[in-house]
């Protein structure tokens, strides 16, 4: 199958999910097949792939822009294709089950989320035009609130996808920018030419400016410093929403756009250097929150954030090997933290207890649970003969290549060694340690549940014994499409004693070690003042905090309730703009004095509306300063007839009728006269800045009149609406169809406008009640 | 107060305005007129229903919620939009039937009855809101 029919299918497969979540019993299991499906397809282009061929489709989108949706599946997209499709079908069938209680409609809305997520996911990885890869990037931030905040009761959960969103919307924005300058400096949106001509791009004078744009949408994507908080945050999600995105495939975006333009800023060292600096950083810091953290979901979300730091470092790293270790990490981690975090679900839901210090004993009550999470955890461990053992190899023998010194390498050794003590921690201290902790559960273990689990579990160890094979097939073909020239490698379990060997011993060795004293480490670094100032997260909300005290008090100062500040204020704010704008002129106006004849009935319907308006300025009554703004509406109306523009005058009269019809019903419960609450002086600011804006009105008429009058526009709106148009009014046919994109503004504006006022009318209202 | 003389007299204004406002939707296109006043008259035939028997009574002849009118609106005039874009033209590029006896029919008037919709539903919410509060 071709790609394009490939994405369409998963867009339909949305509504076909939908459908499938909601039928009942074991029926909705069904909806699995559908990433299923995808993930086959896939597969069959597997060969080609691993061939080194680029398969390529597309399809004109915006041609006026430029956009075109062109897919390009080369052996990395594939990598991440099968990842998204493969663990989204085990997610689809572990949701199922894990939603199984819970209404169908609930049910559907989650799995249809994932579908979305699914769709967005795929077009990220697959387009190979920028603005459209944009799209979609953002599609799956957005998907991503929508999840976290699913159980949108819970105020944390909401707090945690606000926060989420905030993080990767923004640094969404920031890839937008980037794209924009790429797209201005190439004049092409397309990655492959851009990768192509990379040389062009590197020479531009905004090279700076759009590696750090295309950093910060990185790293707020996969949660490195300083913006790794966002992700424990997200585990407010429900657990298999957080197998899925916050562990096996949308963090992982970060680090596929990085690795797409590794290669196109090869030549520019400074990227190498950003990314392992803060690579390591992150990986170092979120070692440290993993010992921290007391949740089972907090510490896998703290080991995602090191396990992501150190892919971003090891991209920084370059060369061919860093880029097998890059690939085979994102393929072995996305394998055993899919894992886990379903092992995470199954016990949460079991016993409905988030902390893992409080669970103990399990595998008395989930006997196959406890066999994934053993297997997931070993090749999280990084031990032989599994997938995540040859990853780690790579990893070092990539550090130990590159000419950076060994500082990597001690906070590599010690992170992977916090890495299995943490594996340790979350598969043998729920199920085998602690016995008696928990007496009995609440659900026990299903078919649905174990599935992904066991199968991702299994396939850590016979992708990692099948050493050759797995590499040939997916994890070369990646590496050489990030590389962009063959790799010779041979791949097998035993290297002999090497370096990498003796690294790996001395993790496994320093792991051992932390899970024997974890508890005194846990203790210890919670009690350090110095962390928990240091804690990002809540830097983040006294930033937040900080930032809305500032919004409401500029909302307190400009919008404090009194009518005639505002008014004062949009006057004086007229005033000296066009004050700046006379000043800056040099101050010459052309004014026409001379009107012609004084014509009488307009003189007549003038001096009514004047009269009307001094009414309104003096009455006390209330009631009869309405009536004054009614004559003086009326007239401005009559005055637009003899003007000939009926239409406006028709308008005019409709909407003084209608004003006075609404005032009214506010009048009625007002007291008739309103008490003087001006104070002498306010009163004189009030005329002084009141004639002073009469002035500016009048004095812009004048000047506006002795300008000869341009009909260019007129001209062409009279000769062209009967003839294109079909329309005699041209009032009308300019605002349903010259300028109907404006007034479907207009009218959306107006809806949503008086949409709040009834809310808040509403709300006023009942409080009243009560 | 309910005054008999008010009411029975709002009865009239009521069709009297409605009509009205319907004559002035559709004559828009080529007189004056159009669908924002036609809203505003349609959602003054209401509003003299309100003042006269109450908002309960107007409410129950108006049927729809005046915020499902805004909603149905809105949709209305991205609606007479699409079928632009089939046919290789733009969003909202109005699409015309022409008849033998010189009579027109386009998508302007779906927009233009949105645009009515939004106007009197966004008013009669106000309205009803505000006057039943009143004492």
């Amino acid at each position: 199958m071709a790609l394009l029919p490939i994405l369409y299918l998963s867009f339909a497969g949305i509504v076909i999910g939908y459908c499938l979540a909601r039928l009942p019993g074991k029926w909705t299991y069904l909806s699995a097949l559908v990433p299923a499906g995808l993930f086959l397809a896939f597969l069959s282009h597997l060969g080609t792939t691993a061939s080194g061929q680029v398969i390529t489709d597309a399809v004109n989108w915006v041609p006026s822009l430029g956009v075109e949706l062109s897919l390009r599946l080369d052996g990395f997209a594939m990598l991440f294709a099968l990842l998204i499709t493969g663990i989204g079908a085990l997610v689809t069938l572990y949701a199922t089950a894990y939603f199984a209680e819970s209404p169908p409609t609930q049910r559907a809305r989650f799995v249809t989320l994932i579908m979305v997520f699914m769709t967005a996911m795929l077009g990220t990885v697959l387009s190979d035009n920028l603005i459209v890869m944009f799209v979609f990037w953002e599609a799956t931030s957005l998907t991503s609130f929508l999840l976290i905040g699913f159980e949108a009761t819970k105020t944390e959960a909401r707090r945690a996808a606000l926060q989420s969103l905030f993080v990767t919307g923004g640094g969404g924005l920031a890839l937008f920018g980037a794209i924009l300058l790429i797209g201005m400096q190439m004049g092409t949106f397309s990655l492959s030419e851009v990768t192509a001509r990379a040389s062009e791009l590197t020479q531009s004078p905004h090279i700076g400016a759009i590696i750090a744009l295309i950093l910060l949408g990185a790293f707020t994507k996969s949660a490195q410093f300083p913006f790794h908080f966002w992700l424990p945050q997200a585990m407010a999600a429900p657990t298999p929403a957080s197998a899925y995105l916050h562990s096996a495939t949308m963090v992982k975006l970060g680090i596929y756009l990085l690795a797409r333009f590794d290669s196109v800023f090869v030549d520019v060292p400074a990227f190498g250097i950003t990314l392992v600096i803060f690579g390591t950083l992150t990986m170092a810091i979120a070692a440290l929150n993993a010992i921290r953290a007391t949740g089972y979901k907090s510490v896998l979300a703290q080991s995602t954030v090191a396990s992501l730091g150190i892919l971003v470092m090891l991209i920084g790293m370059g060369g061919p090997i860093a880029s097998v270790a890059v690939t085979g990490f994102i393929l072995s981690h996305a394998l055993y933290k899919a894992a886990l975090f379903f092992c995470a679900g199954t016990v949460i839901h079991a016993t409905h207890i988030p902390e893992l210090r409080k669970l103990g004993g399990l595998a008395r009550f989930l006997p196959l649970t406890a066999t994934a999470a053993i297997l997931a955890s070993l090749s999280m461990a990084g031990l032989p003969p599994f997938l995540g053992f040859t990853a780690k190899e790579y990893l070092f023998e990539a550090q130990l290549e590159s000419s950076w010194n060994m500082f990597p390498v001690i906070v590599a050794v010690i992170v992977n060694g916090v890495m299995v003590a943490v594996a340790a921690a979350v598969s043998l201290r729920p199920f085998f340690r602690g016995k008696g902790k928990i007496s009995r559960v609440h659900h026990g273990e299903t078919a649905a549940m174990l599935a992904g689990p066991l199968l991702l579990g299994t396939l850590g160890i016979v992708l990692g014994a099948l050493p050759d094979m797995t590499a040939q097939s997916i994890i070369l073909p990646a590496a050489v499409a990030l590389h962009g020239a063959s790799i010779a490698l041979t791949f097998s379990l035993w290297h002999g004693v090497t370096p990498m060997l003796l690294l790996s011993v001395t993790v496994v060795a320093l792991g051992v070690a932390l899970t024997w004293k974890w508890e005194a480490f846990h203790r210890k670094v919670n009690a350090s003042l110095l962390v928990q100032h240091l804690d990002a997260n809540r830097i983040y909300y006294r930033c937040l905090n900080g930032l809305l005290g500032l919004a409401r008090r500029c909302t307190h100062t400009l919008q404090n309730g009194d009518q005639h500040r505002y008014t004062l204020i949009v006057c004086t704010t007229l005033l000296a703009t066009a004050a700046y704008a006379m000043l800056r002129s040099g101050g010459v106006l052309t004014l026409s004095w001379s009107g012609g004849a004084v014509l009488p009935v307009p003189a007549i319907v003038l001096a009514l509306g004047v009269v009307g308006a001094i009414v309104a300025a003096r009455a006390r009554s209330l009631v009869t300063a309405l009536l004054g703004v009614g004559v003086f509406g009326y007239g401005s109306a009559l005055l637009f007839l003899l003007n000939g523009a009926p239409d406006l005058a028709l308008t005019q009269f409709a909407v003084e009728t209608l004003v006075l019809v609404v005032l009214m019903a506010i009048l009625v419960r007002l007291p008739t006269a309103a008490p003087p609450t001006r104070s002498t002086r306010e009163r004189r600011v009030d005329v002084v800045v009141s004639a002073a804006f009469a002035l500016l009105a009048f004095i812009g008429l004048a000047s506006m009149t002795a300008q000869p009058f341009d009909t260019r526009l007129s001209d062409f709106y009279g000769a062209t609406s009967y003839l294109q148009a079909f329309g005699q009014n041209v009032v009308n046919v300019i605002i349903v169809d010259y300028r109907a994109l404006d007034t479907l503004g207009e009218i959306a504006v107006v809806g949503f406008a008086t949409l709040a006022v009834w809310a808040m009318l509403r709300r006023r209202s009942t409080a009243k009640g009560n | 107060m309910p005054s008999i003389i008010f009411s029975a007299m709002a009865r009239v204004f009521f069709w009297l305005m409605l009509v009205v406002s319907v004559l002035i939707l559709l004559r828009g296109h080529n007189q004056p007129g159009g669908g924002f006043v036609g809203g505003l008259v349609g959602a003054m035939a209401i509003g003299v229903l309100a003042l006269a028997d109450g908002v309960a009574r107007a409410r129950a002849r108006l049927r729809a919620h005046p915020i499902t009118l805004i909603g149905i609106g809105v949709l209305l005039a991205i609606a007479s939009g699409l079928p632009g874009l089939f046919g290789d033209q733009g969003f909202l590029q109005h699409q015309w039937l022409v008849f033998d006896n010189g009579f027109k029919l386009g998508t302007t008037m779906i927009f233009d009855l949105g645009v009515y919709l939004v106007v009197l539903g966004g008013m009669l919410a106000l309205i009803f809101r505000l006057y039943e509060e009143a004492p």
